[in-house]
């Protein structure tokens, strides 16, 4: 008994005094051993290979790598720019789009690519029955058929400013006609699968007959399966894994000045907002979001929850990256406390309003609210946090229905996405219940006009729009970031992470 | 005249025989030094408890932009973290927190806890069997499994975890009161005031409950350590009391992900759960242990 006294305390010193010595200590970092053209990728294990169904990074990042896109979009540009198809004409009235595809492609089996595959492929993503994600998506294209060979005609409903966009949707990759089981890795790709264990890893060989010439560069890429963020870094540290894509920021701070490690960080179009239902009390009141929209401080936000990394956010989805459809004189009010009480003493709010913030507990979220819990205490908003698993927070819509929340979007390639599932009145995703006329008008002329000007127009209203009475707060565009051993050189990270091409990448 | 100087020298044999006593007891914990860093530690944190919003330089979610990531410094003891809070602000006003938590709930389950063994014990019968079997059926269950399951379908919050704690310990509680009531409810002093036409309620809290409070005191003890730990486990695990609250659980979750950067806002709070659940524990139980030589 008494032996147990004095021998627990000891551990409890040494244990103390053993993580002090954790922190002091440098990481290990053992010499990794030769590569020989194989580019090790720490990834989330898959759950999804079909095509159709697939939606992680780590399912995106093997499906880009097994078959092909019609189309790709530019990580520098953010233009369409070819891949299977190479070249494509579009109708004066925007309704008809032919494209060429290339020639002497062939599936891994053997089977040469024909203009069929294509037709089958959009005729079963945009299948009513299929119950897919993408049926929505397509619901605009009227036919789509082999007009050759090697030629493909889509026809719309009506004109889609964005159609080549959608065309390079994440699921739109080009399979076998009348394939029997799409999740079998059927694909035209630049790799082909030599091995997959579930739950472990999957081993992709360079496919010889790849289209393209001299790509891919690499002989083998294998996708090793981790459980979380801080363990991929680790192996990376480690020289287990050579590249590491999406983490957090502080674990992507941890990689800055290692040996061996080059990182980069490119920005995005993915942001996260915060947003209050405005089709009930509180936030039927338009005063009310405007009071939180004066109470937070946005620069102090991208410090402490971004590190610095990412753009300040004008709280309209149409962020810096877009160019000339971003209204850079677009600015939401500076912060003034004053004027954020004085408005919810207006809205009847004048001894303070008490909400519930729900966050996911995933990425800055957590800290984001916790900041703002600070900066609107105050101007007299007092929230309670809830932060929630993902799949408590997104599960049976729970994040559709709650008042305040806080929501991560993903970066898309083309803002009209953001505003038709997320602001638009009734549109599938809008969690404020955000309904103006005004607003609705815009946003169509925005996603169906053919002139350019009037498009850059409407967007630049929206964003004014948005930063005045908007019911969501964006209070930054996060950055991408990724890492990849020094031995490698051609990584062009993506903003959507599994979406990097792997044919680029080889060995120094 | 007597029977006065008998008094008060009666009395001021007492006062000495007491003083003697405590620093007898004083002595004795000196001579263990674990006993005594128990006693102080507890001690200390309490302090820390009731006087932290005084002492505290800063607010427990006053976040300072330029501050932050900043480390040891006279003005931030133990660091700043990623959101330019003061991490000895925090554990300091996270003392408050878990002791006023695992305080009231350790409170309620004795209570309760006490009450339902001693009942339990006294009667025996059907009652006993019943209530027994139950709390079996909670025994079975780890208690970092049943508080799961419990925040699993209350939800997380304060209140919740005060539960979680109570009805965690309450099984606990009143079995070890049951195995004392069952022991001295044969004695001939309990049969004689059986006999005497006392009542039941009488005989349980006069006669029966002074014999289980030394028990009780140490298992008191022992629960109140124990549920220090089990809310900063469920507020590692992030079910149980929520950001931007101090709860040191909740700060070493948070400070994981910003090991590399700010290791300060892990260690300090980790010191403290280990500090107060192993030592405190330890030190608490054995110096109660003493029996019949409290003060």
């Amino acid at each position: 008994m008494n032996k147990t006294v004095r021998i627990k305390p000891l551990l409890t010193l040494l244990f103390v005094f053993g993580l002090l010595l954790a922190a002091c200590g440098p990481s290990p970092s053992e010499p990794s051993s030769e590569t020989g053209g194989t580019l090790r990728v720490a990834f989330e294990a898959l759950v999804q290979t079909d095509p159709a169904l697939i939606s992680s990074d780590a399912e995106i990042f093997v499906a880009n790598a097994v078959f092909d896109y019609l189309i790709d979009v530019d990580p520098v540009s953010n233009q369409p720019k070819p891949r299977l198809a190479t070249d494509w004409t579009v109708s004066d009235d925007g309704t008809t789009y032919v494209f060429n595809l290339a020639d002497g492609v062939t599936f891994h089996d053997g089977s040469p690519l024909t203009a069929e595959d294509v037709v089958w492929t959009f005729d079963r993503l945009r299948d009513p029955e299929s119950g897919f994600a993408t049926v929505d998506l397509y619901s605009d294209i009227a036919s789509v058929e082999a007009t050759g060979d090697l030629e493909v005609t889509f026809t719309l409903a009506g004109p889609n400013p964005f159609f080549l966009y959608d065309l390079s949707d994440n699921h739109a990759l080009i399979l076998k006609a009348d394939s029997e089981d799409p999740a079998n890795f059927n694909g035209t790709g630049p790799f082909s699968v030599e091995s997959y264990s579930p739950e472990d890893r999957i081993v992709l060989a360079a496919n010889p007959n790849y289209f393209v010439d001299g790509q891919p560069a690499l002989d083998h890429v294998e996708i090793i399966f981790f459980a979380d963020e801080g363990a991929m870094v680790d192996a990376l540290r480690g020289g287990q894994v050579d590249l590491v894509m999406r983490m957090s920021t502080p674990l992507f701070q941890s990689l800055q000045d290692v040996d061996g490690i080059e990182t980069t960080v490119i920005p995005t179009n993915g942001f996260d907002l915060v947003r209050l239902r405005a089709d009930r009390e509180p936030g039927n009141d338009p005063r009310v979001i405007q009071a939180m929209k004066l109470a937070t401080d946005r620069e102090a936000i991208l410090e402490l929850v971004q590190q610095g990394y990412g753009a300040i956010g004008n709280d309209s989805p149409i962020g810096p990256l877009y160019e000339a459809y971003h209204d850079p004189d677009v600015a939401p009010p500076a912060r003034d406390v004053e004027a954020a009480r004085a408005l919810l003493a207006e809205a009847g709010y004048a001894d303070g309003l008490d909400l519930t913030i729900h966050v996911p507990n995933t990425g800055g979220r957590p800290d984001l609210a916790a900041a703002l819990k600070d900066q609107w205490a105050d101007a007299g908003i007092n929230i309670e946090i809830s932060v929630e698993p993902e799949e408590v927070y997104y599960g049976d819509n729970g994040w559709l229905e709650v008042d305040l929340g806080i929501t991560g979007w993903g970066s898309r390639p083309y803002p009209q996405f953001y505003l038709d599932t997320m602001l638009v009145s009734g549109a599938v995703w809008n969690e404020s219940h955000f309904s103006d006329t005004e607003f609705d008008q815009l946003a169509a002329i925005a996603g169906t006009t053919l002139d350019e000007t009037e498009r850059v127009d409407a967007y630049s209203q929206i964003q004014q729009l948005s930063a005045d009475r908007g019911p969501v707060i964006i209070p930054y565009y996060f950055p991408q970031f990724g890492a990849i051993s020094d031995k490698f050189t051609g990584f062009q990270l993506e903003a959507f992470a599994g979406r990097t091409d792997l044919q680029t990448i080889s060995l120094k | 005249m007597a029977t006065t100087a008998q008094t008060s020298n009666g009395s001021a044999a007492t006062a000495s025989e007491a003083k003697q006593r405590f620093f007898a007891f004083l002595g004795r914990l000196m001579q263990r030094p674990a006993h005594a860093a128990g006693i102080i530690i507890f001690l200390t944190f309490l302090l820390m408890a009731i006087f932290g919003p005084v002492i505290a330089p800063y607010g427990f979610n006053e976040q300072i932009v330029e501050h932050a990531r900043q480390g040891l410094s006279a003005r931030h003891w133990f660091g700043a973290d990623t959101l330019g809070r003061d991490v000895f602000s925090r554990v300091l006003l996270g003392a408050r927190d878990i002791f006023s938590l695992a305080g009231t709930g350790t409170l309620i389950a004795v209570v309760i806890g006490t009450s339902l063994g001693l009942i339990s014990g006294y009667r025996g019968g059907w009652f006993d069997e019943i209530l027994m079997r139950f709390f079996d059926s909670l025994l079975a269950l780890p208690a970092l499994l049943l508080a799961l399951l419990l925040l699993g379908t209350l939800g997380p919050s304060r209140q919740s975890v005060l539960l979680v704690i109570v009805i965690v310990y309450i099984p606990i509680v009143a079995r070890v009161v049951r195995s004392v009531v069952l022991s001295v409810k044969t004695r001939t002093y309990i049969e004689a005031a059986r006999v005497q036409g006392e009542s039941s309620a009488r005989i349980l809290f006069r006669e029966i409950l002074p014999s289980v409070i030394p028990a009780l005191a140490v298992e008191a003890a022992l629960r109140f350590s124990y549920a220090i730990f089990l809310a900063s486990s469920l507020g590692f695990l992030g079910v149980g009391v929520q950001p931007p609250s101090p709860d040191w659980g909740l700060m070493v979750n948070e400070a994981r992900d910003t090991l590399s950067q700010t290791p300060w806002a892990l260690y300090f709070p980790a010191a403290a759960i280990s500090l107060v659940v192993n030592l405190m524990a330890d030190g608490l139980k054995s110096a109660l242990q003493v029996k019949g030589d409290l003060p």
